[in-house]
């Protein structure tokens, strides 16, 4: 008897599942605690990817998402409960170039993830705006940023109703999100690898 | 379309709420709850932070601590969002996006108790994180299952009686929303009540206790 | 912790820990799909499914190629057509930069899900729209805590 395909999926699956809750029920320490989570989320994406259809992939960018910014939130309790907290380091390196390149660059950079737009476009921008910050002296940034991502999400909400109540404008509400996504994933991108407590923050 | 295939524990739907695939409704149930949550929303808007007291034990001198008005910024914020959330977890007509809002209920209520910098409650705000991260898997598993075994994600089309959903999808959805509003651990609840600001910690039980009202005329109605 | 308690008193005492919370939750979890591993072989793919996938492997979009031209509509299988009336009109939209690409290279479907346009663009902003406003809400929220755990003083 020939087992289908979906069922030999979803045994792996959830066996996957088992075994992943079972070292987290054994593991003792916070911090592997959070790594061995977030492997967990990655099988509830398989069983997401199961289902093999364009609606299944459009699934998968939420669950992804919200995996990753709970992530996000739960490390930073982390930090804050064991106070890993550095004292303010200085750079790690001064070289001419990082006083005179910054500017063109991360505009150059900027510049064509507009062009490129959507996930891809907001990551080159990101590169853009991660080499601006790194070089030039950030005071305030995650303002700035926070700002950014209030506005990015305030536009994203503007994209839905076009499309839930204008449906005709559809073309504008596509290149809203568009615009949208560009600036929360570039908000995003500059965060990787610089919220550990630098100056001026 | 629009007529409720289960009058037995929703009732009729009163009012209909169409954004393209997902339909959401009213019925005399997600309507009682919705209110509920609409009041505790407005509660968590208007009201203002409890002052605790610490007594000097032994003596008549006490100390009112003072209340830092960033942290109540952000507890408010924090409580207004998991309002919302409940809210459209409440009046949902989509098991995905059922799940989605289970999900902000969850981070919202980390936010509301992660504020505080007390260690005690700093810990056990993250044991909860943990667990909320740990549920959205059973909660987007057993919406994955949902649609791979019945075709669809529309409460609509599932709670119609030809439709046989998986016990184990209906099994994970219930798991995810105990993970998420923490219903029966009240372990973690004990040492986040120990945290002062009592209208917005409220929210944390109030959205808890809702959400699981909502996943059972859910699982039931299947 | 004596060892002359009872059995009963020994798990409340472990259940009253909140760092077991996680393991407690993690083991309730397993309990249930250990359960439910079971009842997985009657579960059976329902072959009807929304938003099918096709593959033109000769199509310079291959995975995402569903048919149509820009500004044209193309049919797709949503839930609710009705309540999405210009449903289609997305799938086929490229911007002019993802047509050049895709009249260009054979490889421009790889990258489609990167611009605006396209089947999955249809799905998260126009029938499946409110799922996108949540997912965008959460990160928003999870955005606000991490940063305000970060900028707080210590």
């Amino acid at each position: 008897m020939a087992i289908p395909p979906y069922t030999l999926g979803l045994l792996v699956a959830v066996a996957g599942l088992i075994i992943g809750f079972m070292a987290i029920v054994r593991e003792r320490d916070d911090l592997h605690r959070i790594l061995l989570t977030d492997l967990a989320e990655v099988l509830a994406l398989v069983l997401i990817a199961l289902v093999a259809t364009d609606l299944a992939e459009a699934l998968i960018l939420p669950g992804l998402v919200v995996g990753i910014s709970e992530l996000m939130a739960v490390s930073e309790v982390y930090i804050a409960k064991e106070g890993l907290r550095k004292p303010p380091a200085k750079p790690a390196f001064r070289i001419e170039i990082m006083d005179s390149a910054p500017g063109i660059l991360a505009l150059i950079l900027v510049a064509y993830g507009i062009v490129l737009s959507g996930f891809t476009g907001g990551v080159v921008a990101a590169v853009g705006a991660v080499f601006y910050f790194m070089c030039r002296d950030h005071a305030e940034r995650f303002e700035l940023i926070e700002t950014v991502s209030g506005y990015a999400w305030a536009i994203w909400i503007g994209a839905f109703f076009i499309f839930m109540f204008l449906p005709g404008y559809w073309l504008f509400g596509v290149m809203m999100a568009g615009g949208a996504i560009l600036l929360k994933v570039m908000a995003k991108m500059s965060l990787v690898g610089t919220m550990r407590g630098g100056s001026n923050v | 379309m629009f007529n409720l295939p289960t009058e037995n524990i929703g009732g009729q739907e009163l009012f209909v709420l169409e954004f393209g695939d997902i339909v959401n409704y009213f019925s005399p149930y997600t309507a009682a709850l919705f209110a509920f949550a609409l009041i505790f929303t407005a509660l968590a808007i208007v009201s203002r932070p409890e002052r605790q007291v610490d007594i000097a034990f032994g003596g008549d001198a006490y100390y009112a601590k003072e209340v830092d008005v960033d942290l109540l910024r952000f507890q408010r914020f924090m409580a207004i969002a998991c309002g919302l959330a409940t809210l459209g977890a409440m009046v949902s007509g989509d098991v995905f996006n059922f799940t989605l809002f289970a999900s902000l209920v969850g981070i919202t209520n980390i936010g509301i108790v992660a504020a505080y910098k007390n260690k005690h409650v700093l810990n056990a705000a993250f044991q909860y994180g943990i667990v909320a991260m740990l549920a959205t898997v059973p909660l987007f598993g057993g919406a994955a299952i949902i649609l791979a075994s019945t075709g669809t994600l529309s409460m609509w089309e599932l709670f119609a009686d030809g439709v046989v959903v998986p016990i184990i999808a209906k099994a994970f959805l219930v798991i995810g929303v105990m993970g998420e509003g923490m219903a029966p651990f009240y372990v973690a609840k004990a040492e986040i009540t120990r945290a002062q600001g009592a209208p917005f910690i409220l929210m944390v039980h109030v959205s808890s206790l809702l959400l699981f009202l909502r996943v059972i005329e859910i699982v039931i109605s299947m | 912790m004596k060892a002359n308690q009872s059995i009963i008193s020994r798990i409340s005492a472990a259940v009253s820990r909140v760092e077991n919370l996680t393991a407690l939750y993690a083991l309730f979890f397993v309990v249930v799909a250990v359960l439910g591993l079971v009842t997985l072989p009657s579960i059976t793919y329902y072959d009807d499914q929304l938003y099918p996938k096709t593959i033109i492997p000769e199509s310079s979009l291959n995975p995402y190629d569903r048919g149509g031209v820009p500004f044209e509509t193309t049919p797709v299988k949503a839930q609710y057509p009705e309540n999405s009336p210009y449903v289609g009109y997305v799938t086929t939209y490229l911007t002019p930069l993802s047509q050049w690409l895709a009249d260009h290279t054979h490889h421009f479907g790889t990258t489609i899900v990167a611009h605006p346009g396209g089947i999955i663009d249809e799905i998260l902003y126009n029938t499946r729209g409110l799922d996108t406003v949540v997912e965008t809400s959460i990160l928003f929220v999870a955005f606000g805590i991490a940063s305000y755990l970060f900028r707080r003083d210590d």
